[in-house]
């Protein structure tokens, strides 16, 4: 973490807190999520209206005063300016102004008619909105021509807007955990007992027939209270853990499976894909403080070579080559950012714990690296 | 290196920051206060169903009568003595006001959904030209919270 020249070492908490400048890369993948899902979230408003016709003309409910719902030609513009923007923000043209008109556009139609008010929509519109005062627009510009990111000496930039990013994240599950907390309901697994006896159904509407002990698991009611008590500590945890770095990842990695699980259940619309992309926003900012060292000889030191460069997205690792020396101890071997240098199961955790994709397998694999015969994969 | 508006100036990021937490705050207590938690973060909140069955309140040789709508479908006669048909979800599109006579989940909450139907009711009782019988809609709305909790709900919206 740097400050910048203005604010000297010894200013206060808060001019460190607001002069804070950190490498902006990871805003701008944040960038690309938010701008298609802001895409996707117009995209379906534009079909309602293609398929359903213009909610003005029904029933409806406005948080505004009605003279400002606009006409069916005027909302019309305003989805395609907002697709538009979200468009833009993605290719990375004018793309915190779009940000900032994508979102703005997103949270007056919001108010337009609570009808169509969702949790998901908000949050995600209040993200955009957030992210456009980030400095998201020196990384991964599409539109530019390569290299798409500016050098990390003028990536260097103010963060400060992350941390509120970061703040309207943990609120969103503080809100939601203490709104059941205080449903004596929620609380008893009333509440989840009902929503779990829909999970069979769902499941056997997409032609799959759950077995007979999930099912029976499901009609629990015991188990329906446990999951209850175990989902508003989850929501508490993945609030308040990602604070801390030694807490982050578990809370993080909480969260993930949360969703996971929430996909599985039930139809939320974009809402686990939104809080995903906004775990970004708690990712160390800088890039390259972890190696990735393979045998270019061994199968196995390629494939994951491969699968590094390939999905990598965050920027983590640095790339090198094992001397032969090195090689003859294992195919790969990974050093995270502490120092630390694993290999075999404990360095597959060590990458899954820094690639998205493979994110949901890290708590396990690093469990089970701890009790697995140590060199099994390093031997391959 | 890019430059922005949205580039805060450092004197301009505290009272930036402070504003938007404390307008988060106003917005969370208000949709605390209000039925549908409209901006409040209030995922999964109930496993609450409902059945909304629609009356409209017709005067008939000087009494006041209540005459079932089926499948949100009723005929009236307008000023001349034509007849009409009229839809409740030619109106209400909405997937949870829009269905009647059958249970179905009430999503964000019986409260959400009864404060909902409250202005449906005012709405098609608003939008119903060529109607000249019907006086007022009605709903009863059977109500089962999180599986338990049985009641029955009456609203009623008059014909201006």
């Amino acid at each position: 973490m740097s400050t910048p020249d203005h604010v000297a070492p010894s200013a206060s908490w808060l001019s460190r807190f607001f002069g804070e400048e950190r490498d902006a890369y990871l805003l701008g993948l944040l960038r690309l999520a938010l701008g298609v899902l802001l895409f996707l979230n117009g995209a379906r408003l534009g079909l309602e209206l293609a398929r359903g016709g213009y909610f003005g003309d029904f029933f409806h409910l406005p948080i505004w005063a009605e003279g400002l719902v606009p006409s069916r030609a005027g909302y019309t513009a305003l989805l395609a300016a907002q697709a538009l923007a979200a468009v833009l923000a993605f290719l990375g043209l004018w793309p915190r102004g779009a940000l900032l008109v994508a979102s703005g556009i997103g949270l007056f139609l919001l108010g337009c008619d609570r009808l169509q008010y969702h949790n998901n929509r908000y949050a995600l519109l209040l993200l955009g909105f957030l992210l456009a005062f980030t400095p998201c627009d020196r990384s991964l510009l599409i539109a530019k021509r390569s290299p798409h990111s500016f050098p990390l000496a003028e990536r260097i930039a103010p963060t400060f807007a992350r941390r509120l990013l970061q703040i309207q994240v943990s609120l969103v599950y503080l809100s939601s955990a203490c709104g059941k907390l205080l449903d004596a309901d929620w609380r008893g697994g009333q509440v989840l007992h009902l929503r779990f006896a829909t999970v069979a159904p769902f499941w056997a509407s997409h032609g799959v027939r759950l077995p007979g002990s999930i099912d029976a698991l499901l009609s629990a009611a015991t188990f329906a209270s446990f999951a209850s008590k175990f989902a508003i500590a989850s929501e508490l945890f993945i609030a308040l853990g990602a604070w801390f770095p030694r807490t982050r990842r578990v809370a993080l990695w909480a969260g993930v499976l949360f969703h996971i699980s929430i996909e599985l259940s039930a139809r939320v619309e974009l809402f686990s894909w939104v809080m995903g992309a906004s775990y970004l926003a708690f990712v160390v900012p800088e890039l390259r403080e972890r190696r990735f060292e393979y045998d270019p000889r061994r199968r196995l030191g390629r494939f994951l070579a491969n699968a590094v460069r390939a999905l990598d997205w965050c920027a983590r690792f640095e790339l090198g080559e094992l001397t032969p020396s090195e090689a003859e101890l294992g195919a790969f071997r990974v050093r995270g950012r502490s120092g630390a240098e694993k290999r075999g199961l404990g360095g597959i955790a060590l990458l899954a714990e820094a690639i998205p994709l493979l994110f949901p397998a890290w708590l396990p694999l690093a469990l089970a690296s701890k009790l697995a015969p140590k060199r099994a994969l390093s031997s391959a | 290196m890019p430059r922005s508006l949205l580039d805060l100036p450092l004197k301009a990021r505290a009272p930036f920051f402070f504003a938007y937490l404390i307008a988060q705050l106003a917005i969370s207590i208000w949709a605390l206060r209000s039925p549908d938690f409209v901006f409040g973060f209030q995922m999964f909140n109930a496993s609450s169903d409902m059945k909304i069955s629609l009356y409209r309140r017709v005067r008939y040789k000087g009494r006041s009568r209540l005459i079932a709508i089926r499948d949100g479908t009723w005929q009236a006669k307008d000023a001349h003595g034509q007849t009409h048909e009229f839809r409740w979800q030619e109106r209400v599109r909405d997937g949870v006001l829009g269905t009647l006579d059958t249970y179905v989940h009430a999503s964000y909450g019986l409260d959400a959904q009864l404060f909902r139907l409250k202005f449906a009711l005012e709405d098609v009782a608003n939008h119903v030209p060529g109607d000249e019988q019907t006086e007022a809609f009605v709903a009863l709305v059977d109500t089962v919270k999180n599986g338990r909790e049985y009641r029955q709900v009456r609203l009623e919206a008059a014909r201006p």
